[in-house]
């Protein structure tokens, strides 16, 4: 019991760290940063629901004089051919980005897996293959893909820009989830298989459970990668019905003149998905999800 | 239940040998106890079993079936890992009902035979925790129940209590032994402590680089080593080994050390020695056998006192003998101080030798 009474004591200036200079200098710092981060967003938002005059006076109105919903009303209208072009190249971004995820979820996993898992001859080799795209900017695969797609005739479809972002994505979702699968302990899977499972199903049923945190996470990173993206978009894709989003807004507001609550409107409704998506699968992101399965 | 029989197992890794044509067989209802230093193939040996590493070459038996090329799900047993691998996941009741589940039982006898298993590991109120949620040795009893629930042939145990504190571990010890007693289990244990195995098997392997060093019950090992490494491995404090030169004096055979003193031996000892291949012999002897004279008698041999270490029942000294450290108990009232000069006497019934060249016990005849 004394032991008990004297940890616990000895515990207690410990937890209490004193608030010091560099604490307060850490807090600060933070403060910035959140400023730094938010306050674009909450101009974008206060912007897009301004008339196109206010948005364009000086000094600014801090809080609109007459907020209006006409942006958005006008996006998402599907009569009108504002509407009818966002709409497009909202389902058309949506269409990409959903197809690089599975597709880039469905190859990682196993390979990632079979990196963890098994030695096979060349697995090393091959390991630092996948990740030698990343070692290069983006840009200097821009034109020999492009001269590769017009080659095998995909210039102007979205295949190409899914094929390209997976080239992207997958080196770095297979070396993601590669993590997570190392950290899973191989006594789990073993034990599943002496227990009747075959080697199949103890990934299925033990294994998968377990790393879904990582793909769920591999997952958002593929599709907010795809759904961002610019430049191939921009090189790959001429013709209007094709746009994806960043592309799309951008030419679209150069056309007709600049109208700043609209563009802004266009970027609040582009940034939803990426919001609800980190909203709805942020639970999946449980700390220590394999605690309790082995003793260290 | 069922017998196992290895027959000349091999396992290799490129050149490396991991496991070296080890043979034994582990008869019905057997506790036998695989033990060894880190590295010695031991859970290589529990692996290739299991059937979660291929074998090299070789066989392996259970019940009456060749087993080599059958998938660990369809050999009929149960594993406790040392880390104990529960589904993290999943809920006790459901990490118990996993194996059964896997082998499609009917949902009535999977909730009947889980609690059977949950009554008789006194953990019925722990069935709808995570194991996160459970203390170490709730988790390691959980380990334990997952392996009973199926009534395998064969258990596997892979150093099951390693990860508990010193107290819970005795405390399992004699639960797993009392499970042998109970459920007449066929049982492969693999452990690094020597204790482990020899408090709870029937028969101990001692393995060392891969091969099989001895195999027999604890008490044989324990009183006939046969090489130098299991007289060393197995018993705490080690057996003390001073390595000697025999000679002849008189006619008789005699240990020489390098203090230019001699020991004469026993007719039995002296033609133990006789036997070695060159003069080189070693002399291996428990603390438990050593007598500490603070004077020269007949048949003592002089030592320097090196460290004294009491435990309060009994007191450790380690004395130098011929350059080598010798172990010696004495009673604590006894008091021996560092750096004094000491006799042992060595009782030559119980004494070791063994082949200096070879390493292996030598045998009178």
């Amino acid at each position: 019991m004394s032991t008990t009474a004297e940890t616990a004591a000895r515990g207690q200036p410990r937890r209490r760290m004193r608030v010091d200079g560099w604490r307060w200098g850490g807090r600060i710092f933070l403060v910035f940063m959140v400023l730094y981060t938010a306050l674009p967003m909450i101009w974008m938002l206060l912007t897009s629901i301004k008339s196109g005059f206010a948005a364009m006076q000086f000094p600014p109105q801090w809080w609109p004089d007459q907020p209006t919903l006409a942006s958005y009303q006008k996006l998402l209208d599907p009569q009108n051919s504002v509407g009818q072009d966002f709409l497009r190249f909202f389902w058309n971004s949506l269409f990409v980005s959903t197809a690089t995820t599975m597709l880039s979820v469905i190859v990682a996993v196993p390979a990632a897996y079979a990196f963890s898992r098994f030695t096979f001859p060349g697995r090393n080799f091959l390991f630092f293959a996948v990740l030698l795209r990343n070692m290069f900017p983006a840009v200097i695969f821009l034109v020999p893909l492009f001269i590769l797609m017009r080659a095998i005739g995909l210039v102007n479809t979205h295949g190409s820009l899914i094929l390209t972002y997976l080239t992207f994505g997958l080196p770095l979702a297979i070396w993601l989830l590669k993590g997570f699968y190392d950290n899973i302990p191989v006594q789990l899977e073993q034990a599943a298989r002496i227990d009747g499972a075959t080697r199949f199903q103890a990934f299925i049923l033990i294994v998968m459970p377990l790393s879904a945190p990582g793909i769920i996470a591999t997952a958002i990173y593929s599709f907010i990668g795809a759904w961002n993206e610019y430049i191939y978009a921009y090189t790959f894709l001429s013709k209007n019905e094709q746009l994806t989003l960043p592309v799309g807004i951008q030419r679209f507001f150069s056309e007709n003149t600049t109208d700043f609550p609209g563009l802004m409107a266009a970027s609040f409704i582009m940034s939803v998905p990426v919001v609800v998506l980190f909203l709805v699968l942020q639970r999946y992101f449980v700390r220590a999800l394999t605690e309790g399965a082995v003793k260290h | 239940m069922a017998h196992v029989v290895l027959k000349d197992l091999v396992k290799t890794y490129g050149s490396f040998k991991a496991v070296n044509e080890v043979s034994l067989t582990v008869n019905d209802g057997e506790f036998v106890a695989l033990v060894g230093p880190s590295g010695c193939g031991k859970t290589t040996t529990l692996n290739l079993v299991a059937g979660l590493i291929p074998i090299t070459s070789g066989d392996i038996v259970i019940g009456d079936r060749v087993v080599n090329d059958l998938d660990p799900k369809d050999r009929d047993i149960a594993m406790v890992f040392q880390n104990y691998a529960l589904y993290p996941q999943k809920s006790v009741y459901k990490n118990l009902a996993f194996p059964l589940q896997m082998r499609k039982l009917p949902k009535d006898e999977i909730e009947r035979k889980v609690k059977e298993a949950a009554r008789v590991l006194d953990m019925t109120e722990l069935l709808e925790r995570k194991p996160r949620e459970l203390s170490g040795g709730q988790q390691q009893r959980v380990a334990l129940g997952r392996a009973l629930v199926r009534d395998p042939a064969v258990f596997l145990m892979d150093e099951p209590l390693s990860n508990l504190d010193a107290k819970l571990r005795v405390q399992m010890r004699s639960e797993i032994k009392r499970f042998h007693q109970d459920l007449k289990a066929t049982i492969i244990y693999v452990t690094h402590d020597q204790l482990e195995a020899v408090t709870m098997a029937d028969r101990m392997a001692v393995m060392n680089g891969g091969y099989l060093q001895q195999y027999d019950s604890p008490a044989q090992v324990f009183a006939h080593p046969v090489n130098m490494f299991v007289a060393s491995f197995i018993g705490s404090p080690a057996m003390s080994l001073v390595p000697l030169e025999a000679s002849t004096t008189n006619g008789n055979i005699v240990l020489t050390g390098a203090e230019r003193w001699s020991l004469e031996l026993s007719p039995r000892n002296a033609r133990k020695v006789a036997r070695a291949a060159t003069r080189k012999v070693v002399l291996g002897a428990r603390h438990s056998t050593i007598k500490l004279h603070k004077s020269a008698v007949p048949g003592s041999v002089p030592a320097k006192a090196y460290t004294v270490e009491p435990t309060g029942d009994i007191t450790f000294v380690q004395a130098f003998v011929s350059g080598a450290i010798v172990n010696v108990s004495v009673p604590p009232a006894i008091a021996v101080a560092p750096d004094e000069q000491i006799w042992l006497e060595f009782d030559q019934e119980r004494m070791h030798l063994f082949d200096g060249e070879t390493e292996m016990a030598l045998e009178a005849d």
